[in-house]
């Protein structure tokens, strides 16, 4: 999973693709504070069992997490579950955790190597979003997208054809869900 | 039957009178510290908004260190200024 | 040709009596004549007759000895049936009797022998390659002979005797050692003889057994016949002495002084024995070697036995009994006693320790006392580890054990406990010694033989083991964690009750257990110390400020708490009536003027009042809970209640209701005139019969916590798990046992909580996968469709 991840953005460590940079400001000493802020994330969303959305640390690495989120209903997208990737950098919350589809995913603001074009995982982040706000705003993302930038020309172009969509849509999700 | 009560040593817990429980910077309880203090209370406080959301003091500052141009509330966007009674 | 037969009858037997049966008698020698005669005779029959009558004599001679000189010696010992109890004294009579005519048979048989001997030597020299007659041969049969018939009683009958030769041997010794005075010894009976002193015939009787035991010696019967009785003699009464000399003793060596009395008494008493007093050969050396090592082994043993099986008063008794450990030390590294030590010692300690007679507090003293002084005995830590393993598991299950091992590290006055704490400031983590260890490996030693696998298995290191008291006695739980938090809970419970208290040395025990147990732990009862601090300064300042103190019908000073940091507080209620709550809604706003953008919620349930009384002609001031005080100022209002109308006013509910009013029909204020009815008594000595029945002891609520009982809710904890569990496999797909466990501990552990073992995982998961919650396949879980 995840080869395509940029040097820059390994390990969480060099922060991330958005605009705030750590380097000039308050430096950011020890991953203790944000450990444990996920820790309790991790908690809240374990307690909640919310449908349609979920995640959890991958490995011993709290700082990498995999999320599922299932395609909402009344979409084309209904039935389907996705896979992301969840990277937190150490001065989250105060900077955006990278996230990516590991599942691929047509879909117009998402690209063939699952990076994603989300306003509030870049200039509109805010330290109140948490793992389960992101979540669910890639979960409607899904049935509500902006086509006016999008990342894969042609789903941008197809949406407006529901039924073509779906079924291009269907078979692209059976031929590459499995990997 | 006469009772005078001469003194009366109770105990009480002392909370924040803001609209929440938790920070929503940090997620920890307003009564807690934020992640990077040792005492609650005075050494580390709650500071409020014009726009009435409040913070931990030092979770705010960092956010809005953090931010290069607008200073904004998370909460609702808005421009921030330190509401100081 | 010779006439045998007359040449027989007349010098052969005038040689050799014993060919016609006689046993005893010592006659003339006869003339050197008949010895040639008979040799010349016999010559002409050639080489063979001298040897044949020469056969002949020796084949008598040890029908003699086997027929009738031993049977003889050992008639003397038969007990008749009827006898079980032979009476060592006569015994000792008889012995001597049996060994006197012993040795005139010897004496006899010599004879024989030298005759053969000359016989053999005027004979032709052609014949005598080689000896035909063993110069010791004659001893060699007799001995062996005495051998083949030993009676069953017969180390009884030896024992007897050389009983009696030690005591006179010894007497000498008892006599200069001993510190009684003249006058009353006088009157005891002598130790050699057991006659009065007056009458001692220790000399006599000295003079007796030195001859008989001359006599053993010539016949050299000592070492195989009398051997194992001397051998068990001895130990017998090497056991005898260290039970006199040493037993209980503990504040001083022995080991010396029982060498030396081993050397003194008895090597001396065996050397007289073996030598007859006279300079001893190679051989008789050797075996008084031979024994000294045995010996001085068998003295080891029994010394170190004696000292084990009072190891639990050598405990209790530690540091005193330091000289009997080191003594101990020292028996060790001769005898492999360790097997042995590690079982007396446990059941030592079970038998004396763990069972419910004794009260948790006296476990824990032996536990940190059994700790000291087995590791003073053996620093490698492989006993204490043995031995203490059940302790600790008893304590567990005890569950008061947190509780009494923290009020002992905090409690005023020097306890074992506070000073180890004390002490152990240089102490390092045990982490730091791992690197030590693998820089140190030329000093590596393996560990010591003898150790049971499975108790090696958990901690295996050397360093572990070497962990100090205090680690020893948190670990009892096997997490520091779970001590922690108890201690956390202990001392909220502390500062609660004295609500106005000396935080100094609560402090500096803080300081200390944080440089041992590591700052996090610990952390929130920093805060709980600093709010008692802080509580005060609060106090002064609303006392001295003059808004609140208008009107004020009593003092308020209050303890005010960071709740987040305090164990949380149990569910009781109470409502405070009107006029009480406005002087506390008073304080209130004094505390918000004082604090910005803060207020307080008030417990009012916990806390300290000060109340005074007048009721009739008495007048009572005491402090009470605010619950008591509360109910004594309602019935200020009205003088009777019902539970339930009480209960509802001051909303407490009526069993607990019902406990607290038992306080005050204790102090004899209330009585329940009527099932459920409470009346003030304004007089004394009015006490309703109903009540006499229902009065519950009150002592009982002071004890109770303020806060809430930390359970362990494992099905609460399991849910928790679950919800864990399906999102690890809701993201991750499958995963084997042991990364759900890793992971579970990783991340859904929460401090204080009991330890989530595989085993336990493992059940759960199976009963989900019965549950159809979960599949199970080719190693893997995975959630079902």
């Amino acid at each position: 999973m995840a080869q395509n991840i940029s040097p820059e953005q390994s390990g969480g460590a060099g922060g991330s693709s958005s605009v705030k940079h750590n380097d000039d400001s308050l430096p950011i000493k020890d991953n203790h504070a944000v450990s444990k802020r996920l820790h309790k994330e991790l908690m809240n969303l374990m307690m909640a069992n919310e449908k349609g959305i979920s995640a959890f640390p991958d490995g011993e690495n709290i700082f990498k997490w995999v999320g599922t989120i299932a395609g909402p209903t009344n979409t084309v997208y209904a039935a389907q579950t996705y896979r992301l990737s969840l990277d937190f950098p150490n001065s989250y919350p105060y900077a955006a955790p990278v996230v990516k589809f590991l599942t691929p995913c047509f879909h117009p603001n998402v690209d063939l190597q699952g990076a994603i074009c989300l306003d509030i995982l870049k200039d509109k982040w805010s330290a109140l979003y948490d793992v389960r706000t992101i979540l669910l705003s890639i979960q409607s993302l899904l049935g509500e997208p902006n086509n006016e930038s999008p990342l894969n020309a042609q789903a941008a172009m197809m949406w407006n054809d529901q039924k073509e969509y779906k079924k291009y849509l269907d078979a692209f999700y059976e031929k590459h869900k499995d990997t | 039957m006469k009772l005078t009560i001469k003194s009366w040593t109770g105990v009480a817990s002392w909370r924040w009178i803001a609209n929440d429980e938790n920070c929503g910077i940090c997620r920890m309880s307003f009564e807690s510290t934020c992640p990077e203090c040792a005492l609650p209370g005075d050494d580390c406080p709650l500071v409020w908004g014009v726009c009435s959301h409040c913070f931990h003091m030092h979770c705010i500052v960092k956010w809005l260190n953090l931010q290069p141009l607008n200073k904004q509330c998370p909460m609702c966007r808005q421009s921030w200024k330190f509401n100081i009674h | 040709m010779c006439d045998f037969s007359k040449l027989w009858s007349s010098d052969v037997v005038k040689i050799f009596p014993i060919l016609c049966g006689s046993t005893s008698q010592i006659l003339q020698s006869p003339k050197e004549e008949v010895f040639q005669n008979v040799c010349r005779q016999m010559s002409e029959l050639g080489s063979v007759g001298i040897e044949t009558l020469t056969d002949i004599v020796k084949l008598e001679m040890r029908s003699t000895i086997r027929n009738v000189i031993v049977p003889k010696f050992w008639v003397h010992f038969q007990v008749p049936r009827k006898e079980t109890v032979s009476d060592p004294n006569a015994l000792f009579a008889k012995f001597i009797e049996a060994v006197n005519e012993l040795h005139e048979s010897y004496q006899y048989l010599l004879q024989m022998q030298t005759r053969l001997i000359q016989l053999n030597r005027n004979g032709p020299s052609k014949t005598l390659e080689k000896q035909v007659v063993d110069e010791n041969g004659t001893k060699t049969w007799l001995r062996d002979a005495m051998l083949a018939q030993l009676p069953p009683n017969f180390d009884v009958v030896i024992g007897a005797f050389y009983s009696v030769h030690f005591r006179l041997f010894t007497k000498d010794i008892y006599f200069s050692s001993n510190t009684i005075d003249s006058e009353v010894l006088s009157d005891l009976p002598c130790t050699g003889c057991n006659f009065e002193v007056q009458k001692c015939c220790c000399q006599k009787l000295i003079e007796m057994v030195n001859k008989t035991n001359q006599k053993l010696l010539e016949l050299g019967l000592i070492d195989r016949l009398a051997g194992s009785s001397m051998t068990a003699l001895i130990k017998q009464k090497i056991k005898e002495h260290i039970n006199d000399t040493c037993l209980g003793i503990f504040d001083r060596s022995h080991l010396k002084e029982l060498e030396t009395w081993l050397q003194d008494v008895i090597m001396s008493w065996l050397r007289n024995i073996f030598t007859g007093g006279k300079q001893c050969d190679i051989n008789e050396c050797e075996t008084i070697q031979g024994f000294k090592v045995k010996l001085t082994y068998f003295m080891y043993e029994t010394f170190a036995q004696s000292v084990i099986s009072r190891f639990f008063s050598i405990i209790i008794d530690y540091p005193d009994s330091t000289p009997a450990i080191n003594d101990l030390k020292i028996c060790m590294e001769k005898i492999d006693m360790r097997v042995y030590i590690t079982k007396t010692l446990r059941n030592a300690l079970e038998a004396r320790l763990l069972h419910p007679g004794v009260n948790t507090m006296d476990i824990l003293t032996g536990y940190v006392a059994a700790i000291k002084a087995i590791r003073h005995l053996d620093n490698t830590g492989v006993i204490l580890e043995m031995v203490t393993a059940p302790i600790k598991d008893y304590l567990r299950k005890r569950n008061d054990t947190v509780r009494r091992v923290v009020t002992g590290l905090t409690e005023e006055g020097p306890t074992d406990l506070s000073e180890e704490l004390a002490k152990g400031e240089s102490v390092k983590d045990g982490k730091d010694n791992t690197t030590d260890e693998l820089s140190n490996w030329e000093n590596w030693e393996p560990d010591p033989f003898g150790i049971d696998p499975n108790i090696l298995r958990n901690t295996s290191s050397k360093i572990m083991r070497s962990a100090d008291i205090i680690s020893m006695v948190v670990d009892i739980y096997g997490s520091k964690e779970l001590f922690m938090v108890e201690y956390r809970n202990l001392m909220a419970d502390r500062l609660l009750a004295q609500l106005d208290f000396n935080s100094e040395k609560e402090i500096r025990n803080l300081e200390l257990l944080k440089i041992r147990f590591g700052e996090s732990l610990l952390h929130s009862c920093e805060v709980m110390l600093k709010d008692v601090t802080d509580s005060k300064r609060i106090n002064s300042h609303i006392h001295g400020d003059g808004n609140c103190n208008e009107n004020q019908l009593f003092d308020i000073s209050s303890l005010i708490v960071s709740a987040q940091f305090w164990p949380s507080f149990n569910k009781e209620s109470l409502q405070l009536p009107e006029e009480i709550e406005n002087e506390f809604k008073k304080y209130t706003k004094a505390y918000e003027a004082y604090k910005g953008n803060r207020t307080l919620n008030w417990r009012t349930v916990t806390g300290r009042v000060n109340i005074l009384i007048e009721i009739g002609d008495r007048t009572m001031e005491m402090t009470v809970a605010p619950t008591q005080a509360v109910i004594i100022y309602h019935f200020q209002n009205k003088s009777e209640w019902g539970l339930e109308e009480l209960s509802s006013l001051i909303k407490v509910p009526p069993s607990a209701l019902r406990r607290r009013m038992s306080f005050w029909q204790n102090h004899g204020l209330i009585s329940e005139t009527h099932p459920g009815v409470f009346t003030l008594i304004e007089k004394e000595s009015e006490k309703s019969q109903f009540e006499e029945m229902n009065i519950t002891d009150a002592d009982e609520e002071d004890l109770e916590s303020a806060m809430a009982s930390a359970s362990d809710q494992r099905e609460e904890e399991l849910q928790v798990f679950w919800s864990y569990i399906v999102g690890m496999l809701t993201n991750l797909d499958s995963m084997p046992i042991d990364r759900i466990h890793q992971m579970l501990k990783l991340f859904a552990s929460h401090s204080g909580g009991v330890e989530f073992t595989q085993d336990e995982l493992k059940h759960f998961l199976q009963r989900k996968v019965r549950e159809h919650k979960l599949l199970f396949s080719g190693g893997v879980y995975q959630l079902a469709k």
